[in-house]
């Protein structure tokens, strides 16, 4: 990943400056800093720019959770109600529902969409000839660029109970597959397996590349020993994604509860509601819908909390598992 | 954004260390200053302003429009307009994105002088950015045809007027349309076909759809690619038109725009229907309906296309027996449209007497709006006030006279068909002029031969009137004027959030899945837990007040 400002300081050699280095007060050693590497802040300048303004700026806007929203008086105008909506939101008949249903979503969605893109480009690296190979890498990436809106309404046609393919294929062989669309219990797997199918050739692309950088040394030397291709994957591909793997894990718990707001709302119908009210479509209603703005805020708030704890966790395990880890 | 820096010379090394320390400070000033100028970016701009002071009159209008809409210097009213009030109008035309637009310009308080567009700037904007705008009720002298109409139209000045009194935007009204959104239809074709008579109570209508199913009604060979009955998906927010909330009328339930969040008002009392009885025995015969077979498999997970294009048929053959919709060739398409029949609602049981749902298509709020900060409230107003001139409102709905309208006489119009020969007539309407965006008042008296699918809607009315005629505007409808306060509605949505999750799934669920007579007292009970008598109480509380 990219260099951290420790990283970048052992990498660039720093000009020999006259005195003891350690006794000088901090403001010099900043000001050092500044003057032998200023081109790299020049150049991070914009980014940094862009995410103060756009990330922690309106940070200040969070005060609405416990703030009383007033129209008149602004976003940081209302009175000061301390935690009331958080304790709204946990005393709601639909709390617990919420979450029951927003962890089974993304947490499956998570699991299966962390492994499906590792098999893939492991199938993909093990196809011989440069032009099916990208063939493949292309036809498995491209549904990643159909919109939210066409994949639902794709999975709508496809699963119409009454003039689907996939109900009326089931029918041929003799199922009785009830309709896909309004079952409770189809509706995870329906959500999950339509989001591999579109993400999974996408996502597969950074192993791809971390597969492309494995020393082909490495594979000669196997073959020579008498590996079979099974044990080549084994004991050269599956480690040399490990490090990839590990970081896209922890990026990926760091949105744990973020089940994607337009496609459960899309899919959303009255025959699913019990398990397809999400935070994030609960939200929408509530704040969007009935300008509940204060309450909307901190139901995101808690959202982003719970995401935040389980990022620093999954980070710290990773570390102490396997010494990888994004600080 | 930032500065590109000097490529650094070769410096003489005395002077090296405070050039380069020179640079590096207007590096980092630099860097702090880009974010600054971004904030800038973001909030700044449109400060100079474009309307000239003084007399001269050019307003600048911001007018909010159909992505269909063809642009307003194209439009000959309103070259008659700026003649008739004597002024220069300068668009700017929005079509997308306006809530985004409306919120930054309503926070940085700079308005153009004339806001134009369908509920434009909400009461909920208005209890807050009111001061922005002219009170207009201080100018009713200047405003002619708008006191007439208020003075006309019932309901007009109270949908105008805010709870403080004040009136910031006025709403327009447009006679001609049918009091109802939906419709209900049968295939008269297979009626005949089969030899039935039309449905007049629940019992009926579930032996004529019993026969639809089972027999060939469509008489193409198959007996099995018929739906007896369909309806618009209904939404996990609340209630629409088109969805068998509908059926509440034949149980003489008064439903308005098409059942809403399910609160109603009868004779005086509110009450919520999704936990009325009446609305058990809606759900009674759709759940034996469905058992039987007799509803869409797919109905309770279709979106809305696909609702449409199933009512549609293949060819001159029709799949569905009955639904509802605005118009039969708007829901069946123009080849099916001649087998329906529009019907009078269906009984629950024989001698109830039928309502239907009151909408209120004709008078909408907040159409148009003054900026205080006008160099030229006069022209303004004179503005305002062409807007709601009997010649000019007919046009600005459906399109410039000559070209889309022939004025046949002394208040008589008739709207001409759709030129291209493709369109129907409400695209037409949407694509020629501003149509139901634009501010107007549409007189009782004015003689208007309509376009054909309101002509249709009109005609296809005919079964309902007697049906809407049980219902009393004055105590058995929510009066849509109705302002409350911020918390009451917060209370209120909060607890309607969780009803409706609760009403929406068990509809889908009773249906579906049966258990009405078992289920019901549970839901009804769950219902009162979520704060359903809550509600009801503060509704009746304002209702009460506005009627007092």
């Amino acid at each position: 990943m990219a260099l951290t400002l420790g990283e970048t300081a052992e990498k660039v050699p720093v000009p020999p400056v006259a005195g003891g280095r350690r006794r000088r007060p901090p403001g010099a050693v900043v000001s050092d800093h500044l003057r032998s590497r200023w081109q790299l802040w020049l150049m991070l300048a914009p980014a940094i720019a862009l995410t103060v303004v756009f990330a922690y700026v309106p940070m200040y806007g969070l005060q609405l959770a416990f703030r009383e929203f007033d129209f008149a008086q602004g976003l940081t105008g209302g009175d000061w109600v301390g935690l009331a909506y958080f304790r709204q939101f946990f005393a709601s008949p639909l709390f617990w529902d919420l979450l029951r249903n927003t962890v089974a979503i993304s947490l499956t969605t998570l699991v299966v969409g962390f492994v499906a893109p590792i098999a893939l480009a492991l199938v993909v690296n093990q196809v011989v000839g440069r032009r099916r190979k990208r063939f493949l890498q292309t036809a498995t990436y491209l549904p990643h660029f159909i919109s939210i809106v066409v994949v639902v309404g794709m999975l709508q046609v496809f699963l119409n109970p009454a003039t689907g393919v996939l109900p009326r294929s089931l029918g041929l062989l003799g199922v009785e597959g009830g309709n896909l669309l309004g079952s409770t219990s189809a509706f995870v797997p329906v959500y999950v397996i339509s989001e591999v199918w579109q993400h999974c050739g996408w996502n597969s692309i950074i192993y791809l590349a971390a597969l492309a950088s494995v020393d082909p040394q490495l594979y000669e030397a196997a073959r020579v020993d008498g590996a079979s291709r099974a044990q080549t994957v084994r004991h050269i591909d599956l480690p040399a994604l490990v490090p990839t793997m590990i970081v896209l894990l922890i990026l990926n718990m760091g949105g744990v509860l973020n089940a994607g707001f337009e496609k459960v709302f899309l899919l959303q119908n009255p025959l699913n509601l019990p398990v397809s009210e999400v935070i994030s479509t609960y939200a929408y209603k509530i704040g969007i819908l009935s300008s509940q703005f204060s309450y909307a805020t901190a139901i995101g708030l808690f959202n982003t909390l719970i995401n935040f704890v389980f990022l620093v966790v999954t980070n710290q395990v990773a570390k102490r598992v396997s010494n990888t880890s994004l600080w | 954004m930032a500065r590109t820096p000097r490529t650094p010379s070769a410096a003489p090394g005395g002077e090296a260390r405070p050039r380069r320390s020179r640079r590096a400070l207007r590096t980092g000033a630099a860097a702090l200053v880009a974010p600054a100028l971004l904030v800038a970016g973001c909030t700044g701009g449109g400060d100079d302003e474009g309307g000239e002071a003084g007399g001269s009159s050019t307003l600048d209008v911001l007018v909010v429009k159909h992505p269909l809409t063809k642009g307003m210097d194209e439009m000959a009213w309103v070259k008659t307009l700026e003649e008739e009030a004597g002024v220069t109008l300068n668009w700017e035309e929005v079509s997308a994105d306006w809530d985004q637009k409306k919120s930054t310009m309503l926070a940085a308080g700079d308005v153009p002088d004339l806001v134009i567009g369908t509920n434009v700037i909400t009461d909920s904007d208005l209890a807050t950015y009111g001061s922005l705008f002219v009170d207009l009720s201080e100018h009713m002298d200047a405003l002619p045809n708008v006191q007439a109409m208020f003075e006309e139209v019932d309901g007009a000045e109270q949908t105008a007027t805010q709870t403080d009194g004040s009136v910031y935007a006025l709403p327009r009204w447009k006679q001609a349309w049918p009091q109802a959104i939906t419709r209900q239809y049968i295939n008269q074709q297979w009626l005949d076909a089969l030899g039935l008579e039309m449905p007049t109570t629940f019992d009926e209508l579930y032996d004529v759809l019993l026969a639809f199913k089972t027999e060939d009604a469509n008489g193409n060979g198959d007996p099995d690619d018929e739906i007896p009955l369909d309806w618009a998906p209904v939404a996990t927010t609340g209630w629409g038109y088109f969805q068998p909330s509908a059926l509440l009328g034949g149980t003489g339930l008064p439903i308005s725009g098409g059942g809403g969040t399910g609160y109603f008002v009868e004779d005086g009392t509110v009450g919520n229907w999704l936990a009325d009885e009446r609305w058990k025995e809606v759900l009674l015969f759709l759940e034996r309906a469905n058992a039987a077979g007799l509803v869409s498999t797919n109905v309770m997970t279709q979106d809305y296309s696909a609702y449409q294009s199933v009512g549609r048929g293949s060819g001159d053959d029709a799949t569905v027996g009955m639904s509802w919709g605005w118009t039969s060739s708007d829901r069946f398409g123009a080849q099916l449209a001649p087998q329906y029949a529009s019907m009078a609602p269906v009984l629950s049981e024989p001698g109830v007497e039928p309502t239907w749902s009151w909408d209120f298509e004709n008078l909408t709020p907040n159409h148009i709006l003054l900026s205080a900060q006008s160099d030229a409230i006069d022209a303004g107003l004179r503005v305002i006030d062409a807007f709601y001139d009997e010649d000019l409102s007919v046009q600005t709905l459906f399109g410039d006279e000559g070209e889309y309208v022939t004025k046949t006489g002394e208040g008589a119009y008739e709207v001409l068909p759709p030129a291209d020969g493709t369109s129907d007539p409400s695209t037409w309407k949407w694509t020629n002029s501003l149509a139901d965006a634009s501010p107007g008042w549409i007189r009782e008296e004015t003689q208007l031969v309509l376009p054909t699918d309101l002509a249709e809607a009109v005609e296809q009315s005919a079964p309902l009137e007697p049906a809407l005629a049980n219902v009393d505007p004055d105590e058995d409808v929510w009066p849509p004027y109705i302002k409350m306060s911020a918390a009451d509605l917060s209370t209120l949505s909060l607890n309607n959030t969780t009803l409706l999750n609760l009403t929406q799934n068990a509809f889908a669920q009773f249906v579906t899945n049966g258990g009405v007579e078992a289920g019901w007292d549970d839901y009804v009970a769950s219902l009162e837990a979520a704060g359903l008598q809550q509600n009801i109480d503060l509704y009746q509380q304002y209702y009460d007040a506005s009627e007092g």
